[in-house]
Order: C-alpha cells, then sequence, then structure tokens
C-alpha cells in the first residue's frame, strides 16, 4: 500500500538532491535546474498533503478539500516559470560579459 | 523704599560707550573715542548724583531707591531679577566710580594719546566702569556676582594690554587665573546661601536668621572671593605684577575701585558676616597680616608702581581690618579716601613714566620736583594723607580703623559651632599694635618713594629729558589731591565733627543703620588707653616713619651711604625683601609646577592616551577589526550563501521542531 510516507520521502530526495546541486554544481544553468528541482519537490509536499489531509476536513465537498493544494501547486508552477524566465536572462547577461556560465566567476561583490 | 525706572542708565551708559568704541572705534577718530568714552561716564556720574540726591536728602528721604529691570531667569526654586538698589553705600561708591572714574578717562586721553590700540583702552575702560557699576548697584548675589566677573575680565583685558609683550600678558593670565581661584570660593558660597535660603537677593537674605555653621561657610568661603579680587594673603600675588598695564588702569582698577569690591561685599553683607563672628575675626587677621606683609616688601622695591601696588595690598588689610572689627563703616571709609590718594598717587607715578619715557626704577629718578611741580606736590598732598599724618583723610580714616581694632567688641563672642563660646580679648588689641606698626611702615615707605622721586639730584640718564605732563593728566591729579584733603570732612571722628556742625555729613552717621552692629555689641570705651592717646600714637609713628625715610633718604650722599650700610647689616633680610620674600617662587614650587605636572600628565595620559588613543582610535580600530573579521564571509560566492542560508535554515526548523 503506498502511502503519505511514500511521497513525502520521494520529495524530500528530490528537494536534498535539488538542494545538493544548487550548492555544488558549478554550471549557472544546472543551478537554474536545481533550484526547479526544489521547486517540484515541494510541489509534490503540497500535493501529499491535498490527498492525505492531516486534520479533519472543514468541508464534506472532495473537489474543495483537494483544490487548496493543487492551487497552491499552480501558484509554484507559474512563479517557476517566471523565475527561469528571469534567471535565464541572468545568465545569458552574465555569459555576455563574462563569457562563462561558471557560477565561481561571478564573485565581483566579494568582500 | 522709592521705585525708579532710570537707575539702569548708570551703567548702561558706560556699557554703550564700551559698545561704540570697541565695535566701530577702530574706524572713526581717535578725538570720537575719547568724546564717546569721556561723556559716556560723565553722564553716568550726573545720572549717579541726581540718584544720590534722592537719597541724600534731609528728613524723609528715601533710604534707597531701587530699579527692578527686568526678570532674569526663574529655574526652579531659584528666580533671579536683575534689580539696581542705590542707597547711601552703593550710591557713594557710584560717585567714586564714575567721578574717579571720569577723571582717569581725562587723564588716559593724555597718557595714551600714542597708542595704536587707543580704541581698545577706551572699550575696555569703559566695559570696566559698567562692570564696576552693576556689581556695587546689583540687589541681589547673581548680578553682584556678573559685575564681579565683569571687572575681573576688563582687569585681564587691561593688564595684558600690551600683548606683544610676553611678561605682560603673562600678568594678565596670572591676574585671571589668581582671581578665578577666588571666585570659586564666592560661587560656591552663593550656592551654599542659596541652598540654605532659597533666595540670592540681599534684601530677601537680610531677613534671614542663619544656622552657626551655615552662616560660616558661606560667609568664609565669600570671603575666599574677596581675598582674590581685593588681593588678601594669600591671593595678593597677581596685583604687583598687574602694574604691568598702563598706569591709569593701575589707578582706577588696581587701587581705587575693583580691588576694594571684596571690602564693598563684606560690608554689603554685613548682616551674613555679623552672624559668623569667627569669619570676621578671621577677616580682620588676615587684613592685618596683609597689611604688615605687604608694607614690609614695599620698603624694599624700586620700581615706583611696585612700591604703590603693594602700598594698595597693605592700604587694603586696612580695610579688611576695619570691617574684620565689625566697624564696617571705618573699613568702608577708608576705601573711599584711599580711592582718591591712592588713585591721585598712581597718576602721579603715571606722569613721572610719562615725563622720563617709560623709566620706573626709582633709582634713577631724583630731582623731578624742578621738572614737574604739579606732580611733585599732587603726589607730596597724597603722600602726606597716606601715610595718616594730620590733617589729611588718611589720617582720619585709617586711625579710625586702628581705634576700632583697639577698642572692638567683636573679638569676645567667637563662636564657629553652636554652644562654644571662646572669647578672645586680646585679638583687637594685638591687631592694632601690628597695624600701628605697618602704619609706621606705611609712612616709611611712601616718604622713601616720595624722596627717591622728587627730592635730590636727577640720577637718570643724562639723555632723558623730564619734562611735567599735559593740561589733561595735571588736572586730574590736582582734583584728586584736592578730594584727599576734603575728604576728611566725612571721616572726622564724632567728637569733632560735632563742634564743627559737620555732623550730619560724616560718613559714620550718613551710614547709619546700613550696617548691623556685630554680635559683641559696638566699640567700648578702652579705660586704660583714651581716645587721645590713640591719635597721639597715630601721628607719632607717622612722622617717626617720616623721618626716618628723611635721614636715609633726603639727606644727599650721606643719607644714601647710611641707607647703604644700614642694609648691609641685614644681608639676608634685605635681599629677602626685595625678592618679594620669594612667595611668587615659593608659589612656583609648592602650586604651579605641580599644576604644571598634573596638567602634563592629564594631557600626556589622559587625555592624548586614554581618550584619545584609547576611547576615539580604540572605538574605531575596535570597529574595524570586527569588519575585517566580518568580511570574510562576504566571499562572492552565491553557492557559498545558498549553502549557510540552507543549513541555517535546516538549524532553525530543527529547533522549532524538536522544541515542540
Amino acid at each position: 500500500m503506498v502511502g503519505p510516507v511514500h511521497y513525502l520521502v520521494l520529495a524530500a530526495i528530490l528537494f536534498a538532491l535539488g538542494a545538493a546541486g544548487v550548492v555544488l554544481r558549478r554550471n549557472a544553468i544546472i543551478v537554474l535546474m536545481s533550484i526547479e528541482l526544489m521547486l517540484n519537490a515541494v510541489n509534490l509536499t503540497f500535493l501529499t498533503f491535498s490527498r492525505f489531509p492531516l486534520l479533519p476536513a472543514a468541508t464534506d465537498n472532495l473537489g474543495a478539500r483537494m483544490m487548496q493544494g493543487h492551487a497552491a501547486v499552480f501558484f509554484v508552477i507559474a512563479v517557476a516559470a517566471a523565475e527561469a524566465a528571469v534567471g535565464l536572462a541572468i545568465v545569458i547577461a552574465a555569459f555576455r560579459s563574462r563569457r562563462s556560465v561558471n557560477v565561481d566567476d561571478f564573485d565581483s561583490l566579494r568582500n | 523704599m522709592l521705585e525708579v525706572n532710570w537707575l539702569h542708565l548708570i551703567p548702561l551708559l558706560p556699557l554703550a560707550g564700551a559698545a561704540f568704541c570697541g565695535l566701530v572705534g577702530r574706524w572713526v577718530p581717535k578725538s570720537w573715542v575719547s568724546a564717546v568714552a569721556l561723556s559716556a561716564v560723565l553722564l553716568s556720574f550726573l545720572v549717579g548724583v541726581t540718584a544720590f540726591r534722592e537719597i541724600a536728602g534731609g528728613e524723609g528721604s528715601p533710604l534707597q531707591i531701587h530699579e527692578l529691570v527686568y526678570s532674569w531667569f526663574s529655574v526652579g526654586r531659584l528666580s533671579v531679577d536683575l534689580g539696581l538698589t542705590l542707597d547711601r553705600l552703593s550710591g557713594t561708591l557710584v560717585l567714586v566710580i564714575t567721578g574717579v572714574g571720569f577723571l582717569i578717562h581725562l587723564y588716559s586721553v593724555g597718557y595714551m594719546d600714542e597708542d595704536p590700540g587707543y580704541w581698545r583702552y577706551f572699550a575696555y575702560l569703559n566695559l570696566f566702569v559698567a562692570a564696576m557699576l552693576l556689581l556695587v548697584l546689583g540687589d541681589n548675589l547673581v548680578a553682584m556676582f556678573v559685575g564681579w566677573e565683569g571687572v575681573g575680565l576688563c582687569s585681564y583685558l587691561l593688564i595684558g594690554f600690551w600683548f606683544e609683550d610676553d611678561a605682560k600678558s603673562y600678568a594678565g593670565r596670572k591676574a585671571f587665573v589668581v582671581n578665578r581661584i577666588g571666585d570659586f570660593g564666592f560661587l560656591i558660597g552663593v550656592f551654599v546661601l542659596f541652598q540654605a535660603t532659597g533666595t540670592v537677593s540681599f534684601a530677601s537674605l537680610s531677613g534671614v536668621a542663619l544656622p552657626l555653621a551655615t552662616a560660616s561657610a558661606a560667609a568664609a568661603l565669600l570671603f575666599v572671593g574677596a581675598t582674590g579680587k581685593s588681593a588678601q594673603l594669600p591671593l595678593y600675588v597677581w596685583l604687583p605684577d598687574a602694574m604691568a598695564g598702563p598706569t591709569p588702569v593701575s589707578a582706577l582698577i588696581h587701587a581705587a575701585t575693583m580691588v576694594t569690591a571684596g571690602v564693598y561685599m563684606v560690608a554689603r553683607l554685613s548682616f551674613l558676616y555679623v552672624q559668623a563672628p569667627g569669619v570676621l575675626a578671621l577677616i580682620a587677621v588676615v587684613g592685618t597680616l596683609t597689611a604688615l606683609w605687604a608694607a614690609l616688601i614695599a620698603t624694599s622695591q624700586q620700581d615706583i608702581k611696585k612700591v604703590l601696588a603693594y602700598s594698595t595690598v597693605s592700604q587694603l588689610g586696612y580695610m579688611f581690618l576695619g570691617v574684620g572689627t565689625g566697624a564696617f563703616f571705618a573699613g568702608t571709609e577708608h576705601l573711599l579716601t584711599h580711592a582718591f590718594f591712592k588713585a591721585c598717587l598712581f597718576l602721579g607715578s603715571g606722569a613721572v613714566i610719562h615725563g622720563l619715557h617709560g623709566e620706573q626704577d626709582m633709582r634713577r629718578m631724583g630731582g623731578l620736583k624742578r621738572h614737574m611741580p604739579h606732580t611733585a606736590r599732587t603726589f607730596l598732598i597724597a603722600t602726606i594723607a597716606i601715610t595718616g599724618t594730620l590733617p589729611l583723610s588718611g589720617f582720619f580714616s585709617k586711625d579710625e580703623i586702628l581705634g576700632q581694632a583697639l577698642r572692638t567688641s567683636a573679638f569676645s563672642f567667637l563662636s564657629l559651632t553652636p554652644g562654644s563660646s571662646i572669647t578672645l580679648t586680646f585679638l583687637g588689641p594685638l591687631l592694632w599694635a601690628v597695624g600701628t606698626f605697618t602704619a609706621l611702615l606705611t609712612s616709611f615707605y611712601m616718604w622713601r618713594c616720595y624722596y627717591l622721586t622728587f627730592e635730590g639730584e636727577y640720577r637718570g640718564p643724562a639723555d632723558v629729558h623730564p619734562h611735567e605732563s599735559p593740561w589733561t593728566m595735571t588736572l586730574p591729579l590736582w582734583v584728586l589731591a584736592f578730594l584727599s584733603i576734603v575728604a576728611l570732612v566725612i571721616v572726622l571722628p564724632p567728637e569733632l565733627a560735632h563742634k564743627l556742625h559737620l555732623e550730619s555729613i560724616t560718613w559714620k552717621h550718613f551710614t547709619e543703620g546700613l550696617f548691623r552692629a556685630a554680635r559683641g555689641g559696638p566699640a567700648r570705651e578702652f579705660a586704660y588707653f583714651p581716645e587721645i592717646a590713640a591719635y597721639a600714637t597715630a601721628l607719632a609713628v607717622a612722622l617717626v616713619g617720616w623721618r626716618v625715610a628723611v635721614r636715609y633718604f633726603n639727606a644727599g650722599p650721606q643719607g644714601a651711604a647710611r641707607a647703604q650700610a644700614f642694609a648691609a647689616r641685614f644681608p639676608r633680610l634685605r635681599r629677602a625683601l626685595e625678592n618679594k620674600l620669594y612667595v611668587d617662587e615659593i608659589y612656583e614650587r609648592i602650586f604651579v609646577r605641580p599644576l604644571w605636572a598634573f596638567a602634563r600628565w592629564l594631557w600626556r595620559i589622559v587625555d592624548a592616551w586614554i581618550i584619545d588613543g584609547l576611547l576615539v582610535n580604540g572605538t574605531g580600530k575596535a570597529v574595524a577589526t570586527a569588519g575585517a573579521w566580518a568580511r570574510k564571509f562576504q566571499n562572492g560566492n552565491v553557492q557559498r550563501y545558498a549553502a549557510v542560508t540552507a543549513v541555517g535554515i535546516a538549524l532553525l526548523v530543527f529547533v522549532l521542531l524538536t522544541r515542540g
């Protein structure tokens, strides 16, 4: 039987992979992708609790109950899309000035 | 009491004159400066005369006139009005200040004629007159203190008037610093009185009976101020050095008016001093010792102005002896006569210095009577007056003080703490004896000064041709000499005045009821020593002093040889007296050098090291070091930031979850 714990463990693994990618990878585009991975891990968590609520429902309407988590997920997807657009634009602008997408090269705010 | 609205004109006119001379005097002709300065003081004198006529009239005239100029400030319990009171004491002093002040302004027109700082000089002099008038007229301790500090400031400015000369500007600084010591005491005394009574006005204070300890503390502290301003032991050292200023300044500030402020203050606060009999005795003792001490030094000075300076210190000592024995009228009447003859002496010495192109050493004078007859004659009159020889004013005023000291009852009821009572009946006669001996010295050194300067042969360099001064300088001399003579009518002893029907204008009668009586009661008849014997003694010592001076200093080369031989018998005493008894050197060792060392310690250690180094620069360095350390985290590596943020949030979540 697949329960909420399985989903949450999967989400945690995805989140950890994403975080590791953000911190460890040097390629800016991979870092952006890793951020997307983390966002989707969060989405998965939302959906999990949407499907397996912790508290007794405030309403009997199953559709209305499930829509709360789904709405949050849609927001996250929209924000992620905007963020990806801005992030990629920044990476392109940075690449134009530095001829590189290595995040280690972008340290002019040092000290 | 009469309320008027024009009393403020008396100090305001010289103040306006000072403002004119100081602000625009530089750019206007010299004649304008002197015209404004002189007319300001003269107008002030005329207003003073008008006011004086109000109170000095016969029966039914008010005892004092008062003006409330404005409410100055009010803070908590303390509220101070700028009020002016003119009674018989302050009114007389107003006349002396503006009258003698005018004569000295007139004299200065001739004396300072060549000086480039002409406008500055008259600005200071007018400002001084304004401050002195405020000191005298102020109806409360705070207003008096403003005048007190104002005259101190003008004194400093005028002593250091020729500030290009280091020694003169140092003398000004010395006067200021020594006066600050006294003023500190004065200020604390004012605080003590305010703390005890909640008021600073003379009118309210005079009605309050203070506990003995409070009265003694306040009286003693205020007297500390008086020892500074009026040059008494141990703070007299600034006055001889103050002779660095222009001579008319020495006459006005350092002889006639400012230095008597302490005597005036004690007399004005007689209601306080009679409540502190121990302090009164202290004042009498300090005054007598000062008189003797300064007279001893004066006998061996060679600088004509230094002789007069020590003589002033000595005469001020007499005044304090007078007020200290509870005879406030005697002290103040000597103040008045002294103002005339000492101003005359100083102006005479100024004329001599002027005529000899700056020479002050009496060893290079002599025989000046032929060249400056007016100066010599007026100097002679003033000398007779100060030596206390019949029949000039100085005889009666000095003798009144000595007579009061001999017969005083002020010392038969001494106590500093309640319950204890000490009787020092021997103190009065003792002070009288010392004072009488001092009178002998006074007579000796003043005649010595006169003979060395005006008699004998001229001993100065041949290329200096002594000449008489212009009329603006000789006229004040004659007026002051005349006043030194006629002032005797106000100081006549009561019996004599009664016979001559002059009793109503004698100072003692005039100031009746103005001063409180000392606790021991009024002076009593001294059975073993009738008054006539006291007069005879006083006259005898004056004549003995004169004969001694004649023997040594008016007997040609023979006399000079005798003086040399006499001095050679006491070489060490002679040297000590010539060196002013080494007081300056002793003060230098005990106070000045340790203070310098302390100041240097404060500068090098406390200021440069602790404040500048440790506190100011230390704060900066600490911030810079902390910044340098914190900067290491800002390495610009976005991934490091992300890692730290992630770890931080993880920890935060962990803590929040586990703390439940």
